[in-house]
């Protein structure tokens, strides 16, 4: 487990909706995310798909601490090594402000930080070496700062960095590997395309040079070659700085582009995960390959016969009983109304929940590698 | 092919702070009866300018070129001049709606937040046919039905924020199919939408058309949906249609670089080590428009001295099938 960065354990987020009712109110959980379990290595991205209202989005806040989970754990590994703090300079505590914050509340034997149990002031020391890549680069990016303002916030935020000359060269330096021209770092965001905000957001998503970032839609809002272009970088990147990712996308063919791996969500749970070749192309869930077979091919030739998933998304307050998919299943029998399916792993790696996996052949022809 | 719409040499120009730009120019194709046409191209492009004009739906400081000619064949058989309409003029009241229907990729843009989704369609059919309100209300149903929504007799009193997502563009399109329209614009009506329900939304509009003989404009940026519901296409280009034909031609052997661009960088299960190839650089703003060819500074087969200097003309490749490059006009080259 050497290389594992992130374990997430039974993670729960509930959030509390008050109705009113006729004699005082009542108060129901909607179960946002209801018990995934999966882990991140170093320098790898997950990729997260699934319907809106699915809660693949609240997963990877959850993670970061953008919302508190309810339940279960998020480990994250931290490379040990011994620091002398007593003979540390002033530079590298700085730098190790955000390593230290992590020792609080939660810190477990191997130098590991339980995520969910973090607060305040240590949590805010601890963001910058998470980050976050949201889908609309218009909104994301505040009009009244410059661009090098905006990529250097934060260092500033988390005060990693106290002196301008070494943000300033910070800066260049993250906006050269997202290959940004180095004069408009004075200019201001409206000045900017699509594309090149995009390029923004992830040089600022990684100057703190984070181990971690949630990609949330980042690509989807693009035309199809800025999307081609951005996920070119953000692999790139991957490459030259070794960060993993979580990337959430609705586009299946994009994560199957950029994943190493790729979790299938459905209204708040894990229906399937597994290395990107077995998911896409040897599928064991009904969900999965119902989401396989809706993505439009190019080929006007090509054999293109979506399966239709009757009925809507079920509601979280009122989850069906058993599989939560049984309602929209093709192939859904007695014991999946009756049975919640267990989160097996019926080949190595490669995760299902269904009672029938073995039963299913959905395999479709892959090309060879290379 | 019989054509409902023919659009020739049309040109818009606006009045900004930057002075006079001219995002469309040069625009032409032709929608046939009963067929979709799929417009394709980047953000900025000029595709939603250009359908808004065939409504003269533009705003206060667009300009329609006086060489532009837009004509509509009514349902009453005759063509309407659609570029010489007066602002306000009652033909141009019966096109929107009664004879084009639009729809957009944002349900919640279609419809008002304080009226229900039965009078919104109850409205739009009255004041397009002769029928009274209990008769309006009946087709209202029956269209609501027609896009496959469950429980129609309820959901018409509800309001469209009541709706979940799907729903929603369904409604949408009842109600714009409510007055009866021949021609349907369709503004990505499935970009915000999961594979899915665009799976379903794809295969109702392709159900509809069958059934209601109406013809349709599918504006998309994914090659995949057009591939999957248009017969024709038109690849726009900063203001320029670069490329058009049928479907299955274009996509199979497209003859403009740009066009062979853009289905490059689709991303495809078949290439997954692959990585994806962009087209290089940025599609330049409608206020810099590149002389020449628009896509020469981008285009890795321009030829210095001709591709950035004269706009190519068309080249007709065969029936309904034409594109706008250079490299065709010379022999030997084209197939790069």
């Amino acid at each position: 487990m050497s290389d594992t960065l992130i374990e997430v354990r039974g993670l729960e987020v509930a959030f509390p909706l008050r109705e009113k009712k006729l004699f005082g109110a009542r108060t129901r959980l909607l179960r946002a995310v209801d018990g995934v379990t999966f882990d991140i290595r170093r320098g790898e991205t997950l990729g997260l798909v699934g319907e809106s209202g699915s809660g693949k989005t609240t997963v990877g806040r959850a993670i970061l601490r953008a919302i508190d989970p309810t339940g279960g754990e998020v480990i994250f590994h931290t490379r040990g090594g011994d620091i002398d703090l007593a003979h540390a300079d002033e530079h590298q505590l700085q730098k190790l402000r955000s390593r230290l914050g992590m020792v609080f509340p939660g810190r477990s034997a191997t130098g590991s930080v339980g995520l969910h149990s973090l607060s305040g002031e240590a949590l805010r020391l601890f963001r910058p070496r998470m980050s976050l890549v949201f889908q609309d680069p218009y909104s994301s990016l505040n009009p009244r700062m410059t661009v090098r303002d905006i990529i250097a916030e934060p260092l500033v935020a988390a005060g990693l960095m106290r002196d301008r000359e070494q943000i300033d060269a910070r800066v260049r330096e993250i906006a050269a590997r997202c290959k940004l021209n180095l004069e408009h770092l004075r200019r201001f965001p409206h000045a900017f395309s699509g594309g090149q905000r995009q390029r923004i957001c992830i040089a600022r998503a990684l100057v703190a040079k984070p181990d971690f970032v949630v990609c949330d839609e980042s690509v989807s809002a693009l035309d199809v070659s800025i999307q081609a272009e951005i996920v070119n970088l953000l692999k790139d990147l991957q490459e030259e700085l070794g960060v993993a990712f979580l990337f959430i996308a609705h586009d299946l063919s994009v994560v199957a582009q950029i994943s190493h791996r790729v979790a299938v969500m459905y209204v708040g749970a894990f229906m399937e995960y597994a290395p990107v070749r077995k998911l896409f192309f040897t599928p064991r869930h009904p969900y999965t390959h119902a989401l396989l077979s809706a993505v439009p091919v190019v080929d006007p030739d090509a054999d293109y016969r979506p399966i239709r998933l009757p009925g809507e998304i079920p509601n979280p307050l009122a989850l069906p009983s058993g599989c939560r998919f049984h309602t929209r299943c093709p192939f859904a029998k007695e014991r999946c109304r009756a049975e919640v399916p267990a989160w097996r792993e019926i080949a190595p790696e490669h995760y299902v929940a269904c009672h029938f996996a073995e039963d299913f052949d959905f395999a479709r022809p892959a090309p060879a590698p290379g | 092919m019989d054509p409902i719409l023919q659009v020739a040499d049309l040109s818009i120009s606006f009045r900004t702070e930057e002075g006079l730009i001219t995002p469309i120019q040069g625009v032409g194709f032709e929608v046939g009866r009963g067929r979709t046409l799929g417009l394709v191209g980047e953000s900025g492009s000029g595709k939603s300018v250009t359908t808004k004009a065939l409504m003269r739906l533009l705003p206060g400081n667009a300009r329609i070129d006086p060489a532009s000619r837009i004509r509509y064949r009514a349902k009453s058989g005759e063509w309407i001049e659609v570029h010489t309409l007066r602002d306000g003029a009652r033909a141009l009241r019966r096109l929107r709606g009664g004879e084009i229907g639009m729809i957009f990729q944002e349900p919640m843009a279609s419809f008002s937040p304080v009226y229900t989704v039965g009078n919104q369609m109850v409205e739009s059919i009255r004041l397009h046919t002769p029928l009274n309100r209990r008769e309006a209300r009946a087709l209202a149903i029956e269209m609501l039905v027609k896009v496959g929504l469950s429980n129609p007799g309820q959901r018409i009193d509800q309001y469209a924020h009541e709706l979940s997502g799907g729903m929603r563009q369904r409604a949408m399109i009842a109600l714009a199919l409510a007055a009866g329209p021949a021609l349907l614009i369709a503004d990505e009506p499935t970009t915000a939408l999961d594979v899915t329900i665009q799976a379903q939304v794809l295969d109702l509009m392709r159900d509809l058309q069958r059934d209601l003989g109406m013809s349709m404009i599918f504006i998309t940026h994914d090659l995949g949906v057009i591939a999957q519901i248009a017969q024709d296409v038109a690849v726009m280009y900063l203001g320029t249609i670069v490329e058009r034909g049928p479907v299955r031609e274009v996509l199979k052997s497209p003859q403009h670089p740009y066009t062979r661009g853009l289905l490059r960088a689709i991303p495809s299960l078949d290439r997954l080590d692959k990585r994806l190839s962009p087209v290089p650089g940025d599609i330049p703003s409608p206020s810099e428009r590149p002389a020449g060819c628009p896509f020469h500074t981008r285009c890795a087969e321009a030829i210095a001295g001709v591709c950035d200097r004269i706009p190519p003309a068309e080249t007709v490749l065969g029936p309904d099938r034409s594109a706008r490059c250079h490299l065709l006009a010379q022999p030997g080259r084209a197939t790069a």
